[in-house]
């Protein structure tokens, strides 16, 4: 019998689509290293997140399609990634950041940084390199959160961020310790915002949080102005008050041409630890039906729960302290879905450049 | 709001002129000139009022464009021959103030008359 050729098996591919990006992908150029040894087949499947919410099904149909090749005994298919980059070659520092995405809110309290936390370990833990930015110069919670306040330090002209869980993060608290606030007018949290993006040696990342303050603010419109956002997440409540404010976030950065990748409804509800009823405490789903009215993507709902707010306070994330609990799962699947819409961003983006002629 | 039109090539011709060609095909050609006269930015136009600040026919003729560089992705910032680079030209604003015929023709803001200059060719037909 004659063995199968890398013809057939590419062709064999084409049947294997990526659900988000709605191409086969062997078109989208996934299929990588095909190896073929009499009966066995072995290649790469190179997708644009280790994040992707639907690797397990891939890798599957992708097996199903080769296996059903006459003449293919064996399979293996290696699951790999490389995060596609949205970002223009222009800011030196950041040149080794693929993504950069901002997390803001409406109305403060709404659980941002516990939010940008939590995603930013679950993603390292999916095996991306990340960093997070605490750019929240009134309330900068991200050190505490992460477990480690205190200085950094400089070397050669660079700010070295801190690493703690796998993430590499720098924080607007680094510049006023302990309970000394930073009283700062427009052009001061300018130009610190700009120091933290340019003059941080971020090195290779593959997505960059950025955790926003509240509002529309001098924050805000620096990060815009400053570089080439793939996208931003609002968190919000689901109460009416909260989820009317978000909009005006949400409208600031569409007006910027930031994309929207998603919305996220924390405190969600509260699940009793007694008895297990359901209290919705901000009311419920708001933030889901905002969602379907302004056709953004409904990342999912977190829970008011104890943990998240306990392992916040001692310093480990919940989806690294209890990677198995149900809410860091939460967590971990919202996530998931944000990779998603990071990847369709970042592949379905302009990238635009200034052309120079004479 | 995402406008529906985006640029999707931005050129820069020499020190006199600037080309964007938009989404839905249709190109502008900017003279740095005429770009320098429109500029929004609170020196060229006052903030609380909008009424111009800027005397369109005191921008010298031989006015070139030096640098350009894109403002997130939003905008575009000029660095003109005068030392001014503080306007923020937003695509949407650079869209209206085409100053092609058929969108000069079809400008509904009388507003925007005021943005074309008498002594600039390039800006009339």
């Amino acid at each position: 019998m004659m063995p199968v050729t890398k013809e057939q098996v590419l062709e064999a591919l084409k049947n294997v689509q990526d659900p988000d990006l709605h191409t086969d992908i062997v078109r989208l150029g996934f299929v990588q290293d095909v190896k073929i040894c009499e009966g066995s087949v072995a290649f790469e499947i190179k997708l644009t997140t280790p994040a992707c919410p639907v690797k397990e099904k891939m890798q599957k149909e992708a097996e199903v399609a080769v296996r059903a090749l006459p003449g293919v005994e064996n399979v293996t298919v290696k699951m790999t990634a490389e995060v596609k980059s949205n970002l223009s070659p222009s800011k030196e520092a950041l040149k080794g950041v693929k993504n950069i995405i901002a997390i803001g809110s409406g109305k403060g309290g709404v659980g941002k940084s516990t939010v940008s936390a939590n995603m930013a370990c679950a993603f390292a833990m999916e095996g991306a390199k990340v960093g997070l930015l605490d750019a929240d110069i009134y309330g900068p919670s991200i050190p505490i959160m992460m477990g480690k306040p205190g200085e950094t330090t400089i070397r050669e002209d660079l700010i070295q961020p801190k690493v703690a869980h796998g993430v590499k993060f720098m924080s607007m608290g680094f510049f006023a310790q302990g309970d000394q606030p930073l009283i700062w007018r427009g052009p001061m949290a300018h130009r610190a915002l700009e120091q933290c993006l340019v003059d941080v040696q971020w090195g290779d990342l593959d997505y960059l949080f950025v955790d926003l303050p509240p509002g529309t603010g001098d924050v805000h419109l620096t990060l815009v102005q400053t570089v080439q956002l793939t996208g931003a997440v609002i968190v919000s409540t689901p109460q009416d008050v909260g989820l009317t404010i978000s909009m005006k976030t949400l409208r600031m950065l569409q007006q910027t041409n930031v994309k929207m990748l998603g919305i996220i409804e924390n405190m969600s509800y509260h699940k009793c630890q007694n008895c297990g009823s359901r209290e919705e405490i901000f009311g419920h789903g708001g933030a889901k039906t905002a969602s379907e009215k302004l056709e953004i993507p409904f990342l999912g709902e977190i829970p008011l729960d104890i943990a998240v707010r306990l392992q916040s306070d001692r310093g480990t994330p919940l989806v690294v302290s209890n990677p198995d609990s149900p809410s860091a799962k939460i967590y971990r699947d919202i996530a998931r879905a944000l990779a998603a819409q990071i990847s369709i961003a970042s592949y379905s983006a302009p990238k635009l450049e200034i052309v120079e002629t004479s | 709001m995402i406008a529906s039109v985006q640029p999707s090539g931005l050129k820069k011709i020499g020190t006199r002129e600037f080309e964007i060609r938009w989404s839905d095909d249709h190109t502008s050609l900017y003279g740095f000139r005429y770009l320098r006269q429109n500029c929004q930015c609170a020196l060229c136009v006052d903030e609380w009022s909008g009424q111009p600040v800027l005397v369109r026919e005191s921008v010298s003729k031989d006015l070139e464009g030096l640098s350009v560089n894109l403002v997130g992705q939003y905008a575009l910032q000029f660095g003109f021959s005068d030392g001014h680079s503080t306007g923020i030209y937003t695509f949407s604003h650079l869209r209206k103030v085409c100053p092609c015929d058929t969108c000069k023709g079809r400008a509904a803001d009388p507003q925007d008359k005021k943005f074309l200059d008498k002594s600039d060719t390039r800006t009339r037909s």
